[in-house]
């Protein structure tokens, strides 16, 4: 009997029986978060979650190669630039003075580059980050903390004056009652289904751009720059509709990360999609190969285009709303028609 | 140049093919706030403001919606405009609970979604009917499976145990005095049901809120009232296997049972429940929890009688008869306003193992089933307050009966576990809270939580 009250007791600790409690010193759940959220001031670097240690493996040979090789170069740079303005100013003060303005010139330019993409990759790595939280909320909805994460992602996106209609609807409908998963899903829906939409409609541009120069092109080494320069001019694209605004760096680690993206695992889910691309490739092949040429590239352009998105979203697409390949293949399969 | 007559025909001969109807059936046991619900959902669609996990809305294809005049005249209409004042009226309270079953059609217009349909037809129409009806006519179908002495047996166990044993004292001690078996007196049989209505509508009082109620239209008999239909109680089997006689009470008594499962249950049944498309159950699991352990095993038990019609295949009992159609249905534990927000996924997971077995076995059948947390008039707000060192989410609101708002922790729902703790008594205090004040001057609709999801559930293929 004894022991059993003390259990009670034992259990009764951190429990609070019902009751009612004085009004005054009650606040509304997480004020903070939601007067950001609703201004969609304050720095976004604030409200992100701590950015978590990057676990990455890098072959650190190489790095220090990388860098030895670099560092190299611009003493070089350095000693020859030095060198060149000896002369120049052994030549004459003008010529002198001309020189040290190029440089100069070649100089900030250069630093205000690697400002730019610096800025850059950190953008892109707060939509990984962004991404990476979302995910987290989906599985876990610890409770309190989707205002954060709107607010961090109303803030990536509040210079964008096309989106604004969204947040202000996103803003409206959000209230207390609503929990992590609901949230994210509010936002993924508001915000993020008009960019998917527009998204989608530049890579079918794209991947029909490419098909079609790669079908009229004469020579092999022109389309292979057309496709490439396409390509490039995709990505940014799409990563500046998601909000990243890669510089030059930026878009070759996202086409680096989308190559080994491509090649791993396909854009869509699996095989099946190849062996069909494949068929409808050699399909239009049959027909003429420069326009199954064309077809395949554009599918490439597809593909780019895709992984592009899957990788610049802030939150991942879900079962339901992850764009495939199949619009665009139809409308590639049309294309030896339009050209012919 | 346009072609009105041409165009009218069209319209016209559109309107006869291409509008499509579906009857959502909304039900509940007593007290889970039907009408309220049923009033919000019509609220928020005229209105269209507040529903952003509508697919319909959020793809911007929602046109509008308008109340249409329902197509069964015989059937009361559901007073909308009524219910609708009372809760945004200067004065709001909470509307009068409608007894026996209410219609009425909101028509929505939207653009389709797919390309061929929009060729077809720029803008789709889809009639909405809302049937609603008392929990307890839902709790008389599975009656069309029992006997009369199936029904008695259960009846009468379930009325020896507590807490039911009390209420039910003077029926039971009515019954003792008899003997079934003997010739039949209209005046026993009168004396009998008025006994045991007695103890129906004592049950239905009860402070530990009991939900099994049978049959249905003894404690709601509309027009029914002093019927013979309703005449009639559970009797105690006749000791030694004796067989009942023709003219005995029991012989009596069952005519009456069978007349009632003939005349009310199988009516309402290929009347309404069988041309329903969707149905939402309503089941107010907080005011189970408050009413303490007795009340909520009580639900339980319901629950489970009142899930058998839509297991159907699995018994084949139902399927001579038409064959019902639901293939979508949502249990929804509403009020979820009184418990701070973080607690949602507790209530859901409660009323996830309440409905468990019933909800496979309706998968199985090949019905979509899903459960939320739902409040159709969302009255409080959650808020943080400080108590003993900790914090704790409370919800803010007016209680029913005071003028000023207060702040309650209601308890909290433990995860995974007994919902009733041994050595804790009382451990729920859920109350009763006010509509607020100025709804009617928002004009995007009632505040509620999930009702949009709940709709989307509900309604969300028809309007692709």
């Amino acid at each position: 009997m004894t022991e059993r009250d003390s259990d009670t007791r034992k259990a009764a600790k951190g429990w609070v029986p019902p009751m009612e409690l004085e009004l005054d010193r009650a606040a509304p759940v997480s004020a903070e978060e939601e007067t950001a959220l609703l201004t969609g001031s304050g720095d976004p670097a604030e409200l992100l979650p701590a950015p978590a240690a990057p676990v990455r493996t890098t072959r650190r040979l190489g790095r220090w190669l990388f860098g030895a090789l670099a560092a190299l170069v611009v003493v070089a740079l350095g000693f020859d630039t030095a060198d060149l303005l000896n002369r120049a100013f052994a030549t004459s003060v003008v010529l002198g003075v001309l020189v040290a303005l190029l440089a100069a010139t070649a100089g900030i330019a250069a630093v205000a580059m690697l400002v730019n993409e610096l800025l850059s990759l950190r953008r892109l790595r707060r939509i990984e980050e962004l991404r990476a939280e979302a995910g987290r909320l989906e599985v876990e909805a610890p409770g309190g903390r989707a205002d954060r994460f709107a607010g961090s992602l109303v803030a990536l996106y509040a210079d964008r004056r096309e989106l604004a209609p969204a947040l202000a609807r996103v803003r409206d409908h959000v209230t207390d009652a609503h929990d992590e998963h609901e949230v994210v899903r509010l936002l993924d829906r508001e915000v993020l289904a008009p960019l998917d939409r527009a998204a989608y409609q530049r890579v079918l541009l794209a991947s029909r751009d490419t098909a079609v120069a790669t079908a009229l092109s004469p020579a092999a080494l022109l389309d292979f720059a057309v496709v490439l320069w396409r390509n490039l001019k995709l990505v940014r694209e799409i990563a500046s509709l998601y909000g990243a605004r890669p510089g030059y760096v930026g878009s070759l680690r996202l086409l680096r990360r989308m190559l080994a993206n491509i090649a791993v695992a396909g854009v869509t889910e699996s095989a099946h999609h190849v062996a069909v691309e494949a068929l409808g490739g050699s399909l239009a092949a049959a027909i003429s190969t420069r326009m199954g040429q064309g077809v395949i590239n554009g599918l490439l352009t597809a593909r780019v285009g895709l992984t592009a998105m899957h990788l610049c979203r802030p939150i991942a697409f879900g079962t339901d709303n992850r764009p495939s390949l199949n619009r665009i293949r139809k409308e590639l399969l049309s294309v030896p028609k339009q050209v012919l | 140049m346009r072609i009105p007559h041409l165009n009218d025909l069209y319209d016209a001969g559109s309107r006869l093919l291409l509008e499509s109807t579906v009857r959502v059936g909304v039900t509940g046991l007593r007290r889970a706030g039907k009408t309220v619900f049923v009033t919000a959902l019509v609220d928020n669609l005229l209105k269209a403001g507040r529903l952003p996990f509508l697919d319909v809305m959020s793809s911007g294809r929602f046109q509008a919606a308008r109340l249409r005049p329902q197509p069964d005249p015989d059937v009361p209409r559901f007073d909308f405009e009524g219910h609708l004042a009372a809760l945004i009226g200067p004065d709001p309270h909470w509307p009068e609970p409608t007894r026996g079953i209410g219609q009425m059609r909101v028509a929505l217009r939207y653009r389709p979604d797919s390309a061929l349909k929009r060729a077809v037809q720029p803008v789709a129409t889809l009639n909405l009917d809302l049937v609603d009806y008392p929990g307890e006519w839902l709790l008389d179908l599975p009656l069309l499976r029992q006997s009369f002495a199936e029904w008695s047996a259960l009846t009468l166990e379930l009325a020896a145990r507590p807490p039911r044993d009390e209420l039910s004292a003077s029926w039971r001690g009515w019954l003792a005095t008899i003997d079934p078996m003997a010739s039949a007196e209209e005046e026993t049989a009168r004396r009998g049901a008025a006994l045991y209505t007695d103890y129906l509508h004592a049950c239905r009082r009860a402070d530990t809120l009991l939900s099994l109620i049978q049959p249905g239209r003894f404690v709601e008999p509309g027009d029914m009232k002093d019927a013979p239909l309703l005449t009639f109680c559970p009797l105690p089997p006749a000791p030694g296997r004796r067989v009942a006689g023709r003219g005995s009470l029991w012989a009596l008594m069952e005519e009456r049972y069978e007349a009632y499962k003939t005349n009310v249950v199988r009516r309402f049944f290929s009347e309404h429940f069988a041309k329903l498309d969707r149905q939402i159950v309503l089941i107010d699991v907080l005011g189970a929890l408050n009413a303490g352990p007795a009340g909520m095993a009580d639900m339980k038990r319901a629950l489970e009688l009142s899930l058998e019609p839509f297991r159907h295949g699995s018994s084949g009992w139902l399927d001579w008869l038409l064959g019902t159609k639901i293939d979508r249905v949502l249990f929804a534990a509403t009020k979820a306003d009184h418990i701070a927000a973080h607690q949602h996924a507790q209530l859901r997971a409660l009323l996830d193992r309440l409905v468990g077995d019933a909800r496979n076995a309706i998968r199985f059948e090949g019905a979509q089933v899903e459960t939320m947390a739902i409040a159709a008039l969302k009255c409080t707000d959650s808020v943080v307050t400080e108590h003993e060192g900790r914090q704790l989410r409370c919800v803010r609101g007016v209680p029913v009966g005071r003028d000023r708002p207060t702040v309650l922790f209601p308890g909290e729902i433990p995860e995974d576990a007994e919902a009733f703790p041994p050595g804790r008594d009382r451990p729920y205090n859920f109350l009763a809270f006010r509509p607020p004040d100025d709804l009617g001057r928002d004009p995007r609709g009632l505040p509620h939580i999930r009702v949009d999801q709940a709709l989307q559930f509900l309604l969300g293929d028809y309007l692709l």
